[in-house]
């Protein structure tokens, strides 16, 4: 089966058990870029198991996910590693910051795993931290800032790579309701500006209301959305 | 406050420390095993002293040779016995021939029957050894049959290896082999003579425990605080819901009351065990029975109080810089800069302590125990109170390099004293052992010392009995397996009289080649006599002119008491050639002085008054050789004695300490190392979901590794210094202390340190499996 006409991520019939738990049961995904889908449906539809999927973290049992023409299942772990590391962004519901490092070499942090230098490292990510409205906080520990400063400032690190694909993990869910749309509007903002790519795992209509397009997952299947104008 | 309340919040505590399902369990069970491990430790050092007590108790009731020189006379009550000890391989073997000369005679502690010529009964571990393939060699030597074993009573260890045989005809023996053989009435000796225990080796033992006992209180203060992140979020909740301040300190002591007491329970699982265990073991040749092993109920019953109580103690003073709020933890740790004057103060102190026996010595010293065991405590104390401040204030000093070093210095600066905390033990550990190093090497000249045997020319001494015929004897050890080259002499005394010599000196009769090894001689022929003039050694023979041609000399003269004996005089001949001095066979000390006679030279009178004796140079590199020698003058006759010289000997209370301190240094090192594994492991599961988190935007695992691993290394390498320092000042009072010029043992401070780094090293190796395991991206499902 080929992949979707134009698309920069796409997956088909991936199928994951955990135990006897199956996780996804035939989904499919496909994504372009500088576009942002919603993946959404109720706790333990698999959704995060999705994104963990498309995004090179977890291996599908069966199934193919393409990647810019290429097999993601076909690569290694450390091929995928080093994918992750220079084309892809993650967000998580809890910002999962180093809390030993300041945010801005929390920010830096991938384009130091990248081989970059301190100085450069630091400098871009206070680039993205203005952008964020964070760059008060580049001294700070992520304990000493709130949820949402933390949040914005993982968004931050997420862009800091100018990946092709950016997968966010329920990017709000730790969030209050003005905090959250706020995140929202600067993660789609910030990723349209570069033209990525927006996986954007969420169970809350406000939040999926950022996308272009929605994709619902229920027992492990998938199923594109139309969108309600 | 009333009692209920303050019993209510333990008991919640104690709730606590066992809810919370599968973890709580595990963390509870961690805790229990840490603190039972280490009351495990102390359970049986405060039984080492009974057991030490109990060997020694074994030992003198079967005390039958006690070089009284006195014969009693024989009686329907009398055993002559006969010290028939052997070796085999390393290890001693404890061997006695028995001839019971009455029906009352006394039977040996352990032992039910006398056995009969050509039976013998045998220790547990003989047993074994002699039906086992390995013992074929010495089942050669001990040929008799086993017709029982010896009991618990009547050994000093599981594993000694120790036989008694049957024997005829040894009553006739007493009188020539005195120090050997002895008709007793009893065993044990009825006046024990107690020793005055040695100021030095005194020192060396209390040191010794109190450098073992240190890290073993240091690593149950660190294994009562195993989860203390989660209790700390877990008293955050309480309080949400109304408990104050004080409530949740109890609570808390409540939780490591429970840990404590499950550990004080699986320490004595652990300890009974492991007594059952001592009972099979054998280490450095030290061996055990089980029941040698019982604490002191005193120090057991010391033990079963401190050890909750420091759980509790240590509890609420970790929380001192936790502020638990009804939402969330505070740490107001890092806000305060630890001082440096208090902890310096311990070690100061300490060393003021130890001051006033500086020179001491060991003539006059019996040092203070107590101030001792302070100043040494203190010191090694001041080893824990330091390490966090150096690692606070050398952590905040170091600059990023690539993202492992700067997420591992990051992490130590943020929780400096928590890493601090994870080296402590191992610090002390090797501060104690390299002071330790520097004592045993500086007062090892006391205890090791040269046998100033040349084992260059022979290594094994063989004495013959009496009625064994020396050439014969002599042909069969040259013939054995492994034997070079054999240098047999016969050798005697003679004196200027028949009875009460007044000058006397030494008649070793051999071949030319024999007589070579111990004298220098001009020319040799057999038939000649030569006379050592200039010996070093002894110089009787040119003090009492002896060596005049054709002056009268006896052999063998008698002394006033001993038993009449027919005269066998000697006329020294006219054409006595004259020879040098040349060091001994096997001592560069001894030479060889008197005459040196062939055996055609040798007047046939005296054959019965000499004593055979060979010297063998053997082929090492044959296995076993020592034992086909030992085999063959077994098969001359029983009381044939075996000697193996070496260059050096040690005395065997300094082997017991030493080993000792090997042993304690293993099993401490071994259980700080599996604290410092359950740590490492507890941090790492906390931080789960972060790892998975960092692997998944593409951190290289070998990154986290080796932030992992300088998260270990820096707190290590500076407490391995700290260590260092502390060690070695302690090491050089300790010589002062025993008047021992102060030396530093670099191989020892080198090895110790060596090991220490080795144990961080293996943890870090067995704690990547799990870390690998947890950045698995399972850790960032949240269903």
């Amino acid at each position: 089966m080929t992949p979707p006409a134009g698309s920069l991520l796409s997956a088909e019939q991936l199928r994951k058990a955990y135990g006897p738990t199956a996780a996804l049961d035939g989904a499919e995904f496909s994504i372009h870029p500088g576009e942002v889908v919603a993946v959404m449906g109720p706790s333990g539809s698999g959704k995060s198991t999705l994104l963990h999927c498309l995004a090179g973290i977890v291996t599908p049992d069966s199934g193919t996910i393409t990647y810019n023409g290429h097999e993601l299942s076909a690569m290694s772990d450390s091929q995928r590693s080093a994918l992750r590391r220079s084309d892809f962004g993650f967000v998580f519901q809890f910002g999962q910051l180093v809390p030993e490092l300041t945010c801005v070499e929390n920010v830096a942090l991938p384009l130091r795993l990248n081989g970059g230098s301190r100085k450069e490292a630091e400098r871009a990510a206070l680039t993205w931290m203005e952008r964020l409205e964070v760059d008060d906080l580049r001294k700070k520990r992520p304990s000493e800032v709130s949820g949402g400063q933390g949040q914005r400032v993982a968004v931050a690190r997420s862009l800091v790579t100018n990946p092709r694909v950016l997968f966010a993990d329920e990017p709000t869910g730790a969030l209050d309701s003005l905090n959250g749309e706020r995140v929202m509007e600067l993660l789609t903002d910030a990723a349209r500006s570069t033209n990525a790519a927006v996986v954007l795992v969420t169970h809350e209509a406000r939040v999926a209301a950022y996308s272009d397009r929605e994709v619902v997952v229920r027992d492990g299947k998938s199923r594109d959305m139309e969108r309600a104008v | 406050m009333n009692v209920r309340q303050w019993a209510a919040d333990l008991m919640l505590g104690v709730r606590f420390a066992f809810t919370g399902g599968r973890e709580g369990w595990t963390r509870a069970v961690l805790t229990a095993v840490g603190v039972g491990l280490g009351v495990a430790l102390l359970l049986l050092t405060t039984a080492l002293p009974s057991a030490l007590t109990v060997r020694h108790e074994r030992e003198a009731a079967r005390s039958d040779i006690t070089f009284s020189g006195e014969v009693i006379p024989k009686a329907d009550n009398t055993l002559v016995v006969a010290r028939v000890d052997t070796d085999f391989r390393e290890d001693d073997v404890r061997g006695r021939a028995l001839e019971p000369e009455g029906p009352r005679a006394p039977l040996p502690p352990g032992v039910e029957k006398f056995p009969g010529t050509g039976e013998m009964v045998v220790s547990p571990a003989l047993k074994e050894l002699l039906e086992s393939d390995a013992g074929a060699l010495l089942r050669e030597r001990l040929p008799d049959r086993i017709v029982g074993t010896i009991g618990e009573s009547g050994l000093i260890g599981s594993a000694e290896l120790a036989f008694y045989q049957g024997a005829e005809g040894l009553a006739s023996h007493i009188e020539t082999n005195q120090g050997r053989m002895e008709r007793i009435d009893r065993f044990g000796d009825p006046e024990p003579v107690s020793e005055r225990s040695d100021p030095v080796l005194l020192l060396l033992i209390l040191v010794v425990f109190v450098v073992l006992l240190m890290p073993v209180a240091i690593f149950i203060a660190t294994a009562v605080r195993f989860g203390g992140e989660q209790r700390d979020r877990r008293l955050a909740a309480l309080r949400l819901v109304g408990s104050d301040s004080r409530m949740t300190r109890r609570i808390a002591a409540g939780e490591a009351l429970a840990g404590s007491v499950l550990g004080l329970v699986f320490g004595t699982l652990f300890f009974l065990a492991g007594r059952q265990l001592a009972g099979t073991a054998e280490i450095f040749r030290v061996s055990v029975f089980p029941s040698y092993l019982n604490p002191s109920p005193l120090l057991a019953l010391l033990v079963a109080v401190a050890v909750p109580a420091a759980a509790v103690l240590v509890t609420l003073f970790a929380l001192r810089g936790v502020v638990i709020e009804p939402l969330g933890v505070v740490r107001s740790g890092r806000q305060r800069r630890r001082r440096l004057w208090w902890r310096l103060l311990l070690p100061v102190a300490g060393l003021a302590m130890l001051y006033p026996m500086i020179g001491n010595g060991r003539d006059n010293g019996d040092f203070n125990q107590y101030l001792v065991t302070g100043g040494v405590v203190l010191l090694l104390v001041g080893v824990t109170a330091l390490l966090p401040w150096i690692v606070e204030a050398v952590v905040s000093r170091l600059g990023s390099g690539g993202v492992a070093w700067q997420l591992a210095v990051r992490r130590l600066q943020l929780s400096s004293g928590t890493a601090a905390r994870m080296v402590n033990g191992i610090a002390v550990a090797v501060a104690g052992a390299i002071a330790l190093q520097m004592l045993f090497a500086g007062v090892d000249s006391d205890y090791t010392r040269s046998t100033g045997k040349d084992v260059s020319r022979a290594q094994m001494e063989v004495t013959l009995p009496e009625e064994a015929p020396l050439e014969a004897s002599a042909q069969k050890l040259r013939d054995t397996k492994g034997v070079q080259a054999v240098y047999d002499f016969s050798e005697g005394y003679l004196g200027d009289r028949a009875t009460d010599a007044e000058w006397g000196t030494d008649l070793t009769v051999g071949d030319c080649a024999a007589l070579r090894q111990i004298a220098n001689l001009p020319s040799c022929r057999d038939g000649d006599v030569f006379a050592v003039h200039g010996a070093k050694w002894d110089t009787s023979l040119d003090d009492g002119n002896l060596a005049e041609p054709g002056r009268k000399l006896y052999l063998d003269p008698a002394y006033e008491g001993s038993p009449e004996k027919p005269d066998t005089p000697w006329t020294v001949p006219q054409d006595l050639k004259s020879a040098k001095p040349r060091s001994g066979l096997l001592d560069d000390e001894f030479d060889q002085s008197g005459f040196l006679m062939t055996p055609k030279a040798m007047p046939d009178t005296f054959a019965s008054g000499l004593q055979g004796r060979a010297y063998l140079k053997i082929d090492r590199s044959v296995a076993d050789v020592q034992d086909h020698v030992r085999n063959t003058a077994a098969g001359i006759g029983l009381l044939t004695d075996t000697v193996t010289w070496s260059e050096m000997e040690r005395t065997d209370r300094y082997d017991v300490v030493r080993t000792g301190l090997f042993v304690g240094a293993a099993c401490v090192l071994a259980l700080i190392g599996a604290s410092l594994l359950v740590s490492q492991l507890e941090q790492l599961r906390e931080r789960r979901k972060l790892l998975s988190a960092l692997v998944a935007f593409g951190t290289r695992r070998r990154t986290l590794s080796l932030s992992v691993l300088w998260q270990t290394a820096i707190p290590i390498v500076l407490g391995l210094l700290l260590a260092s320092v502390v060690g070695l000042t302690l090491g050089a009072v300790l010589l002062k202390m025993t008047g021992t010029p102060v030396g530093v043992d670099w191989a020892g401070v080198l090895s110790m340190t060596g090991i220490g780094a080795a144990v961080v090293l293996v943890v870090t190796l067995c704690s990547l499996p799990p870390l690998l395991r947890l950045m698995r991206p399972e850790g960032l499902r949240t269903e």
